[in-house]
């Protein structure tokens, strides 16, 4: 059955057709790699088996199903459903192309393998290599399945719901079904309906003053204190350094709520107090009015955030290498010199990256905004789009998916906060040691 | 000289006394829930303004172990916790082993990809999970809660292990090689020991990160008795509601742990933060 091969890698091309004309296939007729061969002819095999299926979910990615208002609400087509299996078999696909893709080239290599031994691979030494060669795969396995259907997938369902109309009332499976309408949504959130793109522009403002504002105020409230610790050097600095550090420690649901509690209106332990010491006549309302509450948001996550900052600070000032100051000294630097010449640049400059890892997190900080103020309170257009005055997006986004069951539009705000966050995260990845030096 | 010293010694009461302001303001609000959870009132609009002015009582531990099922939420976080750091920290590990020691075809695109899915927070595809976990049965249990939670680790960790991986010199498991020892040998035995700090580092954060998170839990687990502590307190101080007292004991319970462990460990996280920072 076996043919011969030329040995001076003339047949590198005949390999490499009879390879793409179906998996394995060059394999089993001229490498004499028969079990290869043959697992990956099963593979294709499974496959043309499922295509009828697999091609019939494809079409009901394209058409969402259609309404069915005759059938009981069961029977129905469920659009959901087959977006998600939709997406689920095209990332199948994908992976099946990559098996394919993989099989030819390792028929290739097999081939080049032959014409330098000029001998064919003995099955023992060619299932060796498997095992050897599978090692990878079942390391990468489970993460790679898990990150598949649990972060993949529904990003990828998240994009797509972007351009359908999946929202209440009229468009909520599986009573009806949900169909694609292209750039309606981003249309209407970006100046189509007033209220709605009102609504946007304002919380995407806010939601950048916040990050900018709570980044900066942590950054340098952290800096000065650990400044201050690390110049004066009294004897009780180290209990002061784990006071500042405990509101860090405590977990962010516990010190907000707490806050909530503490700084409310009516009836909180900071306006009666106030009123007791005779400092206010009336309640000051922290978190009722809009510009207030904001700025209160910023203060209550400085008071929690600069701890891990100052921490940050002292670690980078502790890893500055003596000499350096040394050096300053003998040159009759002052104190003050030391420090504005050479420690602040120096903290300054290591801590650039974390300054930007903050503030990526600081505008996807759902924990600091949905427990200190709900996003209360409200303004005008809450009514319609539910978002408060110190909603930022992604509780925007909370609010649009559980209360107001609007996917559409919480989609377009996720692809939105996207684009504005890669950039972001595409510069640190090019400063990583590894991208520099090419290894990558 | 005299003059120096006593402008010195100025300059640090100054300072002294700037620091204990700050430090009141930050303790205040601590204080003030450790009182509450002691104090006989109910709501926060009973709780003196003074702390430990309105007596000492135990009632509200009493109440949260007894009325409701704090105790249940308890032991649902610690299953959650415990296993997600134990799964992050095997799936993550034998990633990064393999992303650091292998060379194979879409290596490069598959870092990349990692990279770029962390940036996503994981919550935007909150309506795909539910119908994930439906589809699979797993809505309302713990182990569709900690899958959700493994998989949005390991990216990011995924991508740091590597890193920390990659600077461990290669010699070791060469030598290994030529012993006769297989990849996976390799992996347990050599590369884990030499990666212990950044595995510590996976194991805490991927163990305290459950505690605190809301939105998953919300989505997830529907039952009274399945729901986590963070769940468990907020319902206590909603907007019907207000037992400030009994969530400020159900609060002190969990904080207690999470402080103790900071202070134990902030000298050695002062250091390993800074050289984090100053490598890369």
């Amino acid at each position: 059955m076996a043919f011969a091969l030329p040995i001076d890698g003339t047949a590198n091309k005949k390999i490499k057709v009879t390879a793409s004309l179906f998996m394995g296939l060059a394999h089993i007729l001229f490498l004499r790699d028969r079990l290869k061969g043959a697992l990956f002819a099963l593979t294709e095999l499974a496959f043309l088996l499922l295509s009828p299926s697999i091609i019939r979910k494809i079409v009901q990615l394209v058409t969402l199903g259609s309404p069915q208002p005759d059938l009981p609400i069961k029977m129905r087509d469920n659009s959901i459903f087959m977006l998600i299996d939709g997406i689920l078999i095209l990332a199948v696909l994908a992976i099946f192309a990559i098996v394919y893709a993989l099989s030819v080239k390792s028929a290739e290599g097999t081939y080049r393998e032959y014409c330098r031994k000029k001998d064919y691979p003995s099955q023992s030494n060619s299932l060796n290599t498997l095992f050897g060669k599978a090692f990878p795969i079942f390391g990468l396995a489970p993460s790679f399945i898990l990150i598949l259907v649990f972060v993949a997938v529904p990003l990828l369902f998240s994009i797509c719901v972007a351009f359908t109309n999946y929202s209440a009332p009229a468009n909520i499976p599986p009573n009806n079904t949900v169909d694609w309408v292209g750039l309606d949504n981003f249309k209407a959130l970006l100046g189509g309906e007033a209220s709605w793109s009102g609504g946007f522009a304002r919380v995407a403002t806010w939601t950048l003053t916040w990050a900018v504002a709570a980044t900066i105020t942590c950054y340098f409230g952290g800096l000065f204190v650990a400044v201050l610790l690390k110049e004066t050097n009294l004897r009780i600095s180290p209990l002061f350094r784990i006071i500042f550090l405990l509101p860090y420690a405590v977990p962010s649901v516990v010190s907000m709520l707490v806050w909530r509690n503490l700084l409310n209106g009516t009836f909180g332990t900071v306006n009666r107090t106030l009123m007791t010491l005779g400092l206010i006549h009336n309640p000051i309302p922290w978190l009722g009015n809009p510009v207030l509450a904001q700025i209160t948001c910023v203060l209550v996550n400085l008071w929690a955030g600069f701890g891990y900052f100052m921490l940050l600070s002292l670690g980078t000032m502790t890893a500055v290498s003596q000499d350096i100051f040394e050096a300053a000294r003998i040159d009759g630097a002052s104190k003050f010199q030391v420090l504005r010449r050479i420690t602040l640049p120096l903290v300054l400059y290591q801590t650039t990256p974390l300054i930007i890892m903050s503030f990526t997190h600081n505008i996807n900080n759902f924990g600091a905004i949905f427990f200190l103020t709900g996003g209360n309170p409200t303004v005008p257009d809450s009514t319609t789009t539910s978002a408060g005055g110190t909603d930022i997006l992604v509780t925007w986004i909370y609010k649009l998916t559980i209360t107001l069951l609007k996917y559409n539009y919480a989609s377009v705000i996720a692809v939105m906060i996207f684009l504005v966050l890669a950039p972001f995260a595409i510069f640190n990845f090019r400063r990583t040691k590894a991208y520099k030096e090419g290894e990558l | 000289m005299i003059s120096h010293r006593s402008a010195e010694t100025c300059n640090k009461i100054v300072i002294t006394i700037f620091f204990v302001i700050i430090s009141l303001f930050v303790i205040y609000p601590l204080v003030y829930v450790v009182s509450a959870a002691f104090s006989p009132g109910n709501g926060i609009a009973s709780v003196n303004i003074v702390p430990f002015a309105d007596g000492f009582t135990v009632k509200h531990f009493t109440y949260i172990f007894t009325g409701t099922e704090y105790g249940q939420w308890f032991v649902n976080t610690l299953i959650v916790a415990l296993s997600t750091s134990v799964s992050t920290i095997v799936i993550a590990s034998l990633g990064s082993y393999v992303f650091s020691r292998f060379r194979f075809t879409f290596k490069k695109s598959m870092l990349m990809s990692l990279l770029v899915l962390q940036i996503f927070p994981s919550f935007v595809g909150m309506v795909a999970i539910y119908v994930i976990l439906l589809r699979i049965g797993g809505l309302d249990t713990l182990w569709g809660l900690v899958l959700v939670y493994v998989a949005g680790n390991i990216p990011y960790n995924t991508w740091l292990v590597k890193n920390y991986m990659d600077t461990v010199s290669k010699n070791l498991d060469e030598a290994a090689r030529i012993d006769g020892a297989g990849h996976f040998r390799i992996y347990a035995t050599i590369i884990l020991p030499v990666a212990r700090p950044i595995i510590a580092f996976l194991g805490i954060t991927s163990f305290t990160a459950p505690w605190m998170d809301y939105i998953f839990p919300k989505m997830v687990l529907r039952s009274v008795d399945k729901q986590t502590l963070a769940l468990g307190l907020f319902s206590f101080v909603t907007d019907k509601k207000n037992e400030f007292t009994n969530f400020a004991a159900g609060s002190l319970i969990v904080a207690i742990p999470f402080i103790a462990f900071f202070i134990l460990t902030q000298k050695s996280m002062i250091t390993s933060f800074g050289g984090a920072a100053v490598k890369e």
